[in-house]
C-alpha cells in the first residue's frame, strides 16, 4: 500500500484552531542517548567479544520496529478485528524474504557438511504448541503488544507495558516451573518437522514460498471484500 | 456540521481504531471526529482505515508523541 | 531555522516508514543473525531467564526445574547478564525504540489510564508468557525464526495463535474497552 502524505487534505471550515502549548525538540536527548548506545556497545566488545552483534542487532530491530510501526499483534489480530491486512500481507512478505535467506545459510552449512545451524528453532509439534500458541494470541491482543512489541513500547514510554512485560516475566517464570511436566506429557509426544527432510531443500522452499503467496492473495481479497460492503 | 472529539490518551492499539470506528458511524455526513491518541501504532492505523474507508483525513502533531486525527466523514 | 520543518529532518529520522520497509530491514537482520550468530532471533526465552535471576535475588532456586536443568541453562544463569546475548539483544530493542522515539521528538510517558488496562496488562502478560514457555517461543521465536527455519512448528503455531487472537479480541471489545 502507497504511503500516504499527511499533508493536502481539506480541513473542514468548522475546524477551530487551537493555541497549543511550545514543542520541546527531543533531538538532542536522542542524539545523545545514541552516543551512549555506541559508547556501551564498544565498552561490552572490551568484556566479552560475542556480546557487540546481539547489542547492534537489538538497536536495529527496535530501532526498525518502532519506525516502521512493525507489529505482529496487529496482523494476526486486524483482520479478524478490523478488517484491515495490510500488517499480515507485510508480515508474510517478511517471511517469504527470511525464508529464502535462512534456507540459503542452511544450505550452505549442510552441503559441506556443516552442522546446519539454527535447527534448536525446529520443535516439536504436539498439543502444548497449540495450547501455547493459542495462549499468546489471547494474551497479546489483551496486553496489546507480543514479546517484541513489549519491548519496543517500553521504550516509547508505555506505562501499561512495562507492567505486562513484568508479568510476561512472571509468566515464563511460571511456565519453565511446569515446563517439565509438558515435557514429559505432552511435548515428547510431538515430533518436530523439518520440511526438507520431507520435500528436499527445493521443493520445501518452493512450498513455502506458495503458501506464503496463497495466504497473501487470500488476505488482500479478504480485505477488498470487507471493503466492499 | 458538527464536531465531536474523541480522547483515546493512553488508549493502546486497536481500542482507538475500534472507538473511533464506532463513533463514526452515529455521525452524519460532513460531520468532523477528532480522535486523540499518543500511541505512535495507532498514529499509522487509524488515518490508514479512515482515508481506505474514503474520508478525509488529516493528522495534526499537537505535543511530543501526541497527535490528533482529524477524520470529516465524507459519506 | 526550525528543525523539525527540515524536510530531510523529517524524511530520514521523522515520519513513520511504510510497514514494508520494516519487513526488508528485520528479514535482512534476521538473516545477518542467524549468520553470525548461528541461531535466529528470539525474544521470548531470554525473559524466563530473567525470571529466573528475579527468583534467585529474592532467594528462590530454579536448579531443580527440568527447564534450567541443562548444562547450557545453567551456563547462562551463573554467565549474567552482561554475557547473555539474548538479554543484551532485548535491552538493544529497547533502547533502540527509545532512540527512534526520542530522535523523531515523539517520547511521551503514557500513564495508566484504567484498572482495565492493569488488568489487561497483568492478564496479558501472564498468558503471553507461560504460552511462550510451553509453545516454544513467542511471535518472534516460534513464529517469524519457526517458520523462516522451515520449521512445521511455525505453521501450526500461526494457525493457533490465530486462532488465540480472535478469542482475545472479543474478549478486548467485551471486557477491556
Amino acid at each position: 500500500m502507497d504511503e500516504q502524505k499527511t499533508t493536502g487534505i481539506q480541513r473542514s471550515s468548522t475546524r477551530t484552531k487551537r493555541v497549543r502549548k511550545k514543542k520541546k525538540n527531543q533531538l538532542p536527548f536522542g542524539i545523545a542517548v545514541l552516543v551512549l548506545a555506541i559508547i556501551f556497545g564498544i565498552l561490552l566488545g572490551t568484556k566479552n567479544q560475542g556480546m557487540p552483534i546481539f547489542w547492534i542487532t537489538g538497536l536495529a530491530f527496535g530501532y526498525i520496529l518502532q519506525r516502521s510501526r512493525f507489529c505482529f499483534t496487529a496482523s494476526m489480530r486486524d483482520p479478524f478485528l478490523t478488517g484491515s491486512t495490510s500488517l499480515t500481507r507485510t508480515v508474510l512478505t517478511a517471511f517469504a524474504i527470511t525464508t529464502i535467506g535462512f534456507a540459503a545459510i542452511k544450505y550452505g552449512a549442510f552441503i559441506k557438511g556443516l552442522p546446519i545451524p539454527g535447527q534448536s528453532y525446529v520443535v516439536p509439534i504436539s498439543f502444548a504448541t497449540a495450547a501455547g500458541a493459542f495462549m499468546f494470541g489471547v494474551g497479546m491482543v489483551i496486553a496489546g503488544g507480543c514479546a517484541s512489541g513489549t519491548l519496543m513500547r517500553v521504550g516509547e514510554g508505555f506505562t501499561m507495558q512495562i507492567l505486562s512485560l513484568f508479568f510476561f516475566i512472571i509468566g515464563s517464570l511460571w511456565g519453565a516451573h511446569d515446563f517439565g511436566w509438558w515435557k514429559l506429557n505432552v511435548i515428547l509426544k510431538g515430533k518436530a518437522v523439518f520440511l526438507p527432510d520431507v520435500f528436499g531443500w527445493i521443493g520445501a522452499v518452493i512450498i513455502q514460498l506458495l503458501i506464503i503467496a496463497m495466504l497473501w492473495i487470500a488476505a488482500d481479497k479478504w480485505e477488498n471484500r470487507k471493503n466492499l460492503t | 456540521m458538527k464536531e465531536v472529539e474523541l480522547d483515546c490518551l493512553g488508549e493502546a492499539c486497536p481500542i482507538p481504531l475500534v472507538k473511533a470506528e464506532n463513533k463514526l458511524k452515529e455521525m452524519e455526513i460532513g460531520d468532523v471526529l477528532i480522535v486523540q491518541i499518543d500511541h505512535s501504532c495507532a498514529m499509522k492505523n487509524v488515518p490508514e482505515w479512515a482515508r481506505k474507508e474514503g474520508h478525509n483525513v488529516e493528522v495534526e502533531e499537537i505535543d511530543d508523541g501526541e497527535w490528533e486525527i482529524i477524520i470529516e466523514k465524507v459519506k | 531555522m526550525d528543525i523539525k520543518k527540515n524536510k530531510y529532518y523529517k524524511l530520514w529520522l521523522k515520519d513513520a516508514w511504510p510497514y514494508i520497509t520494516g519487513a526488508v530491514l528485520l528479514s535482512m537482520f534476521q538473516i545477518v543473525t542467524l549468520a553470525v550468530t548461528g541461531n535466529p532471533w528470539g525474544v521470548s526465552g531470554v525473559l524466563a531467564t530473567w525470571g529466573a535471576w528475579m527468583y534467585e535475588t529474592v532467594g528462590g532456586s530454579v536448579d531443580k526445574w527440568y527447564y534450567f536443568a541443562s548444562e547450557g541453562a545453567q551456563r547462562t544463569l551463573e554467565g549474567g547478564f552482561i554475557n547473555h546475548g539474548g538479554s543484551i539483544r532485548n535491552i538493544g530493542i529497547i533502547i533502540g525504540a527509545l532512540i527512534a522515539t526520542l530522535l523523531s521528538s515523539g517520547f511521551k510517558i503514557k500513564k495508566l489510564k484504567s484498572w482495565k488496562q492493569v488488568v489487561a496488562a497483568i492478564l496479558g502478560g501472564l498468558l503471553m508468557g507461560y504460552g511462550a514457555r510451553i509453545g516454544f517461543g513467542c511471535n518472534i521465536g516460534a513464529l517469524f525464526s519457526g517458520i523462516a527455519s522451515l520449521s512445521l512448528s511455525g505453521w501450526v503455531y500461526a494457525l493457533f495463535l490465530f486462532l488465540g487472537a480472535i478469542i482475545g479480541s472479543k474478549l478486548l471489545v467485551k471486557y477491556f474497552m
